[in-house]
């Protein structure tokens, strides 16, 4: 009855342009810094959601190792190039107008743990005293060791997929996976130097209760396990858009039942 | 009656004789003799004409003859079948134009509507106040308001008020409602204190011993203040006013109390039209200071013999039940639409222990259902707020009220909103021209409350016997309605349109186009102020809801501004769903987050008295509760915004009455495609299927705060978060 789709046709025909050119903020300041590193290809200025109880900029990097096929930012994993960069200097600056209201950055992707500098993007992000949490899949268990270890980020935030064994764990992720990577990073995090959390994305497909539970033994991490809808709004396997999530309160529910194992 | 059928009933009377007829036409309306050509042209009695042209207007009684038999000629000559008053009256008009009797012609008008028109009321719903349902009750309504609307423009207002209203100059909001003042702000004090009594009631109600016979009153008297005002309704302090009620009440109780009151005011169906009554409820975490040594009211109508600040505890309890109730939702789990919770966040809000919890608690109700409102009282200011987005910031002369709560009713006669874009076309560039025909509209506006004030005033000196008995009941010593305290609106829209035409940039673009708008609404603040103290009454500035005003200006302007307005006119032109952007708020489209937001619209506030708002639009995301408080303190400590809004949007089905989260087409749960979209429309939450055209074309384009990716072609791609 209503194609409300967000409101592209006004972002799009560049009336309004970047946020950044918006209220006469001055333009950041240029050719300070050596940043030539990881290219940013989304940036929302602030979110509710992203970090409980902060208000927080994200970041979206490209490029992913995995093709999870409730995926629902694909077009950033499938051709990153096609999309405008935006300057880390030009992030920075922004962020420092917002200074007093943002209390931390969420770097997420795609899949952050595969850009080399990604240390050095959240070095110039803590310089200027923003907190950082990264979003990964936990591919990368030697990049996270390290990010952890040195207590280079404040929150880390990992994809669980599905139940901890290799077969269900590779039917998730729609792409070969090194299962043992997957297993020592949950152990590296699990050692608790940095606050974390777990999160699965539920679809119904894919995850019964039954698995939900079985991940949420294997996990033993209480209510650091959290459970987040699947959105069938435009997933990257598209026969997945007829599924219906389920009901909220269900899943509300069945965190609450799950967060009890401990 | 002015129909064939209405025709051929009064025909039987007519028979009868003429003392009958006579009678008949005495009680009902003179020109409603309508008859068949063929039999009641015996009945035919010019002299009719005459008479009613010497009541209605000053023509002299030879002119009156003349006119009559020339009317007589034509029907006679015409040889029609059947004629109706109404065209009698047309006929009579015809002639009074031939002589040049312009003003007589006016008084000679008849008001109503055609019967096409009348069709189409009854079979489809009015879209320009989403909060009328459609129904017989609702389709009276409009009726009415369609005549009183052209009564006031005849009758109330001068030919040059009308004429700007009709231009699209100003809009004279709520015509249909001439006969009342705009909108309220009550105490329950006052029902606490004097009881149920109202003027025309055959039952006198004592003041309440229980907290369930108060809520009853409370409805009960907030609609016979929907009789007898156009607008909103609102309610000052209600869960402390409550409080000595609540005294060893249980959890289960209060809980089942506070159900009953957002269940009572927001079913519909019951009151005028079948409106729900826009009502507010202004809540507080904390005693506000200014009642803190104010004799507590109880049960009876008599003091308790404590303060108020002895009840801090039932207040706040009383005010927790009441969200867990909001955060539930009504039966289907959809937001309630009314009564709007207002809570007032003040300084002293967060010395009160337990605010935290309770901040995080309304912001998971502002999270799931969007309810809350956050009023932001800086420093010493306290105040109500109605409406939309009206509140009244409480004076000196209030804070005494205060001392006895039950005087604390304020009223805002009327609004006037100016259709700023309109201004900006007119002056063509230059300052000094913009600035001038500011003026001017402003001094149309004061010249249409004027007139306004002066008819109110007409109503009310009948007193209690009179159409207003309501508002001139006098418990107190003074009528409900202080006439010598109330305000008059002047509203603006398409602030963001005017500084676009005028300077080539909205104001989102560029700082200096930001700073001429401030301009702009700052100038009209002063001259606001200079006509509230050359005529000794209360101008304020107000950001008008606009619902269907934003639309309206943009179709005039589209009509008389164009090819220009055709580039500034926001919305999707081909679908006719155009609108200006309301009031001072920045591009609804402009990607700007919610800080911006805040920071920016925020500093128009302190220049709109009568009170702003700025919606944050949440779209389907479910924001994190804590980080919403966290937001709203920030809000409150670092910018000068009056009070922000979060507003989810929903779906609704009407195949299984599940409510899911975000606006889709088909029902997440069931599949029907039965849907309905809900969401903020200005200032309250109702169905996407009643919304307006140049409404919907702004959800169309409100940005909600979404990540998104620019492809190197200038093309966007949303991102999930």
């Amino acid at each position: 009855m209503f194609p409300w789709g967000p409101p592209e046709p006004s972002i799009r025909n560049g009336k309004n342009g970047r946020a950044g050119q918006g209220l006469g903020f001055p333009p950041p300041g240029r050719g300070a810094l050596n940043l030539t590193m990881v290219e940013i290809k989304g940036f929302l200025e602030t979110s509710f959601i992203e970090w409980p109880g902060r208000i927080c900029a994200v970041l979206f990097l490209p490029h992913c190792n995995f093709r999870c096929p409730y995926c629902h930012n694909h077009p950033l994993i499938f051709y990153p190039e096609e999309f405008v960069s935006i300057a880390l200097e030009d992030v920075l600056g922004r962020l420092q107008s917002f200074e007093g209201w943002i209390d931390g950055v969420c770097i997420t992707g795609g899949e952050p743990t595969l850009h080399p500098d990604l240390s050095n993007l959240i070095h110039q992000l803590k310089a200027r005293g923003f907190p950082v949490k990264l979003d990964t899949n936990g591919s990368n268990p030697d990049i996270i060791e390290r990010l952890l270890e040195e207590r280079t980020i404040d929150v880390i935030s990992m994809d669980v997929k599905a139940p901890l064994d290799p077969f269900s764990y590779r039917k998730a992720v729609g792409s070969p996976v090194d299962f043992h990577r997957i297993l020592r990073s949950i152990e590296i995090i699990k050692r608790g130097k940095v606050e974390y959390q777990f999160r699965m994305t539920v679809v119904p497909t894919l995850h019964g209760m039954e698995e939900i539970q079985t991940l949420a033994k294997q996990l033993r991490v209480g209510p650091r396990f959290i459970l987040q809808n699947f959105n069938p709004e435009n997933p990257l396997d598209e026969s997945l858009r007829r599924i219906h999530p389920y009901d909220p309160a269900f899943l509300k529910e069945i965190e609450h039942q799950i967060q009890a194992i401990g | 009656m002015s129909n064939v059928i209405g025709i051929k009933e009064e025909r039987k009377n007519l028979k009868v004789g003429d003392s009958t007829l006579r009678q008949e036409f005495e009680t009902t309306d003179m020109a409603l003799f309508v008859r068949t050509s063929e039999e009641s042209m015996n009945d035919w009695n010019r002299q009719r004409i005459v008479d009613a042209l010497i009541r209605e207007t000053y023509i002299d009684a030879g002119t009156a003859k003349e006119i009559a038999k020339e009317v007589e000629d034509l029907i006679f000559s015409s040889k029609i079948k059947m004629i109706t008053a109404p065209l009698i009256r047309e006929l009579v008009n015809t002639k009074l134009i031939e002589r040049g009797l312009e003003q007589a012609r006016k008084m000679h008008t008849r008001l109503g509507m055609p019967l096409y028109d009348v069709d189409q009321l009854i079979l489809h719903p009015n879209k320009e106040n989403a909060n009328v349902p459609h129904g017989p009750e609702a389709t009276n309504l409009t009726l009415a308001e369609r005549i009183k609307k052209e009564y006031a423009l005849l009758s109330v207002f001068s030919q040059e008020t009308a004429d700007a209203h009709m231009r699209g100059d100003i809009h004279l909001h709520d015509l249909g409602f001439v006969d009342r003042p705009y909108c309220s702000g009550q105490s329950l004090e006052y029902i606490k204190r004097f009881g149920l009594s109202l003027p025309n009631s055959i039952a006198m109600a004592k003041p309440a011993k229980h907290p369930e016979v108060l809520l009853a009153h409370m409805v009960k008297f907030a609609a016979a203040l929907q009789s007898n005002f156009a607008g909103a309704i609102g309610w000052d302090s209600v869960n402390l006013f409550f409080a000595p009620y609540l005294v060893g009440m249980s959890d289960r109780d209060l809980e089942q109390l506070a159900q009953m009151m957002i269940f009572e005011f927001s079913q519909q169906a019951v009151a005028r039209g079948g409106q729900a009554i826009f009502t507010d409820l202004n809540l507080y975490w904390e005693v506000p200071k200014h009642f803190e040594n104010v004799p507590a009211i109880g049960p009876g109508g008599v003091t308790t013999g404590k303060n108020y600040s002895d009840y801090l505890r039932e207040s706040q309890r009383f005010a927790w039940a009441l969200f867990n109730v909001y955060l539930d939702g009504d039966g289907s789990g959809r937001p309630f639409f009314f009564p709007k919770p207002l809570v007032h966040i003040t300084e002293k809000f967060f010395q009160t222990p337990g605010h935290f919890d309770f901040l995080h608690h309304i912001c998971e109700v502002a999270s799931e259902k969007g309810n809350t409102y956050f009023v932001l009282d800086r420093g010493e200011t306290a105040k109500i707020s109605e409406c939309c987005r009206l509140s009244f910031k409480l004076e000196q002369s209030d804070l005494e009220d205060a001392k006895e709560p039950w005087k604390m009713r304020y009223c805002a006669l009327q609004n006037v909103t100016l259709n700023l874009p309109r201004i900006a076309y007119l002056a063509k560039g230059e300052d000094t021209r913009l600035f001038a025909h500011l003026t001017e509209f402003i001094e149309i506006a004061v010249k249409a409350h004027l007139e306004k004030k002066a008819f109110i005033e007409k109503l009310l000196s009948i007193g209690e016997r009179g159409p207003l008995a309501l508002l001139a009941m006098n418990r107190d010593g003074s009528p409900y309605l202080r006439m010598h305290r109330v305000s008059y609106l002047i509203g603006m829209v398409g602030l963001n349109e005017m500084v676009q035409i005028h300077t080539g940039q909205e104001m989102h673009q560029s700082k200096q186009a930001f700073k001429f708008g401030l301009k702009v609404i700052a100038h009209m603040k002063l001259l606001v102020d200079k006509m509230s103290e050359r005529y000794g009454m209360h101008f304020v500035l107000e950001q008008t809801p606009a619902e269907s005003t934003a639309y309206r200006f943009a179709k005039l302007d589209l009509r008389y501004h164009s090819p220009q307005s055709g580039h500034i006119v926001k919305g999707d032109l081909s679908k006719g769903e155009v609108y200006y952007t309301n009031s001072t708020y920045l591009n609804n489209s402009a990607v700007l987050n919610p800080i911006e937001r805040v920071r920016q619209e925020g500093l128009f506030h302190p220049l709109i008295e009568a009170g702003a708002l700025t919606h944050i639009w949440l779209g389907e995301a479910k924001p994190s509760k804590t980080s919403l408080a966290n937001f709203v303190i920030k809000t409150f400590r670092q910018t000068q915004n009056d009070q922000i809004a979060f507003s989810p949007e929903f779906t609704t089905c009407n195949a299984c009455n599940r409510t899911s989260r975000g606006l889709r087409s088909i029902c997440s749960y069931c599949g029907s495609k039965e849907v309905d979209g809900i969401t903020r429309i200005t200032g309250y939450f109702t169905k996407l299927s009643s919304w307006n055209k140049g409404k919907l074309g702004e959800l169309r384009n409100r940005y909600r705060n979404q990540a998104y990716l620019q492809t190197k072609e200038g093309d966007t791609v949303l991102m999930a978060g």
